[in-house]
């Protein structure tokens, strides 16, 4: 069953660009991914599908419903987290959690102990006296002490130190299988490649791929970057499965794809210096993406 | 109920100042009456010589300042527009503050309607507006009786604080209508009150110039004139006209605030 489906959505502000013709699905008890570089569309899409702001054309169904007509019936079963989490000031926090599960007719109060607890939250304090991860905190506990079906996560770890969101990630696994269906965006490739089952990429308002993890994974690609004592010939490394290669004075750079046998034992043939492997960045694999679409 | 709740929390303190506010008024300006009483005659002289332009600035009308009544007649304009600078903001911030201090992004994925959360929090306004006109009358019959030397008051106080009631109902639901249009969630409050004041002096205006009466619909502290209150109660076209303008208002905050895209 699909818990989030999304057709042909698009949404212009003025001449700006928002999102165009955004559509994929998300499945019941998923972990999806929605990655793409800041501006891309990500809070675009996400905040249509919680009729904070209307498309232009287009529309989003949230478990069946449509999800501007039915907006407050969705609202029901979902937990967002805002990428910047911004509260009521002058109220303490727990006031603020009290408030927010006023709005759920279930009684929450053990769920926010236990969601504060772990998250170490304090809380008496007030929401102005807080820092921003300790906002983010307290967004985390908002989020999830009415157990949502639906869980969506805009830029879910930033401002979070890594014991946090580690934490966080254990919640939102525990809570995944539970039953809980995820929605995150991001432009933390790692946090994805470890949280999500699927991922779609969107790049200037547009969806350009839509991938199992496995897949996009599989196929994913090594920046190495090597130093050589001796002058090489950039063609030594010509070989299937390498891109992007570049010679710059005793430095050179490219991208692999494949076993990564083969390249190593290409490497060893010379003289090396030095040598760098890396994860490629997510705007590199955009430009990956995008040369093959060009 | 929760955001009614919540609303009047939040607004609590604000309307106990709004109320010393208008203890302070009150009281400083029946304060001055003694003064005014003191040479009785020579009193109303001087202001039957006062030229007309005059009388409209300083707001005098015609009102016979020598009786206390008279005298808060005079005092009422001020609370007037207290109490309609207070309604104008309220109504405005009421709605514009989930999106100027960014909570719109808590509240509104609540499972809420907009339509629910805007009657919710229009609903704790009216009450606050409630409060301080209330305080209002309670306080002006408390401190102008101090100075009736007899005179019956109370039925005046109450019809002027009636008109008051639908000068500030007008202004509360002005400033929610700007707000749920509003581009800039920030500015709906200033917006407001720039055209409370415009009004004002557009009455000022109307009364130190007779060729400019036919202005006189287009401004609420025109509709309710406190001698022609006192003398005849509240005037019907003025009421209809006040109505009308409430009525398209809250049309305006709810259609705006449910069709627009937030700001968020």
């Amino acid at each position: 069953m699909n818990v989030i489906e999304i057709n042909n959505l698009t949404k212009t502000y003025g001449k700006a660009r928002g999102i165009c013709d955004v559509s994929f699905n998300v499945e019941e008890g998923e972990v999806f991914g929605f990655i793409g570089p800041n501006g891309a569309g990500k809070s675009t899409t996400i905040r249509t599908l919680l009729s904070l702001i209307y498309p232009t054309a287009g529309s989003a169904e949230i478990f069946g419903m449509d999800c501007i007509k039915n907006a407050p019936e969705i609202a029901r079963e979902i937990g967002y987290l805002p990428s910047e989490v911004f509260y009521y000031d002058k109220m303490k926090v727990i006031d603020v959690l009290n408030y927010s599960a006023s709005f759920y007719k279930k009684d929450c109060s053990k769920r926010i102990k236990e969601l504060a607890g772990i998250m170490d939250l304090d809380l008496k304090k007030r929401v102005d006296d807080l820092s921003f991860g300790n906002k983010k905190k307290v967004g985390i506990v908002q989020t999830l002490l009415h157990q949502p079906r639906l869980i969506i996560l805009d830029e879910p770890t930033s401002g979070l130190d890594p014991l946090m969101q580690q934490k966080f990630f254990d919640l939102l696994e525990e809570e995944n299988k539970k039953g809980a269906t995820i929605f995150m965006s991001s432009h933390v490739l790692s946090e994805v490649q470890r949280m999500c089952t699927r991922v779609a990429i969107i790049k200037e308002g547009r969806i350009i791929k839509l991938e199992t993890m496995s897949n996009l994974t599989e196929n994913n690609y090594k920046k190495f970057r090597l130093e050589f004592d001796s002058d090489i010939q950039k063609e030594h490394f010509q070989i299937n499965g390498v891109s992007n290669l570049e010679l710059k004075e005793k430095f050179i750079s490219f991208l692999f794809k494949g076993n990564v046998n083969t390249i190593l034992r290409k490497i060893s043939q010379a003289e090396l210096k030095n040598i760098w492997i890396e994860e490629p960045s997510l705007e590199e694999i955009f430009m990956h993406y995008y040369e093959k679409e060009a | 109920m929760n955001i009614f709740k919540r609303e009047m929390r939040a607004h609590a303190k604000s309307i106990i100042l709004w109320s010393m506010g208008m203890l302070f008024m009150i009281a400083s300006g029946m304060g001055k009456f003694t003064s005014y009483t003191g040479s009785e005659q020579s009193m109303n002289d001087i202001l039957g010589k006062m030229p007309k332009s005059l009388k409209a600035v300083l707001g005098f009308g015609d009102l016979d300042v020598t009786t206390a009544t008279g005298f808060y007649g005079l005092l009422f304009v001020y609370l007037l527009i207290m109490a309609a600078i207070h309604a104008a903001m309220l109504g405005a911030n009421i709605l514009a503050k989930e999106e100027r201090d960014r909570t719109a992004e808590f509240l509104m994925v609540k499972p809420v309607s907009r339509f629910s959360v805007v009657t919710a929090k229009l609903a704790a306004a009216l009450v606050n507006v409630l409060v301080l006109n209330g305080v209002t009358l309670v306080l002006s019959i408390a401190i102008v009786n101090q100075y009736a030397k007899g005179e019956q008051i109370n039925g005046d106080i109450a019809v002027l604080m009636a008109a008051m009631f639908i000068v500030q109902l007008l202004f509360l639901f002005t400033g929610s209508g700007i707000a749920a249009m509003g581009k800039n969630p920030r500015s709906s409050a200033s917006i407001a009150t720039a055209i409370l004041l415009l009004t004002y002096i557009i009455s000022v205006m109307v009364d130190m110039n007779n060729k400019l009466a036919f202005l006189k619909y287009i401004t609420p502290f025109k509709y309710f004139d406190v001698r022609q209150t006192y003398e005849g109660g509240l005037k019907p076209l003025s009421v209809a006209l006040s109505l009308a303008v409430i009525a398209v208002m809250a049309g305006v905050t709810y259609r705006f605030y449910g069709k627009r895209d937030l700001k968020v």
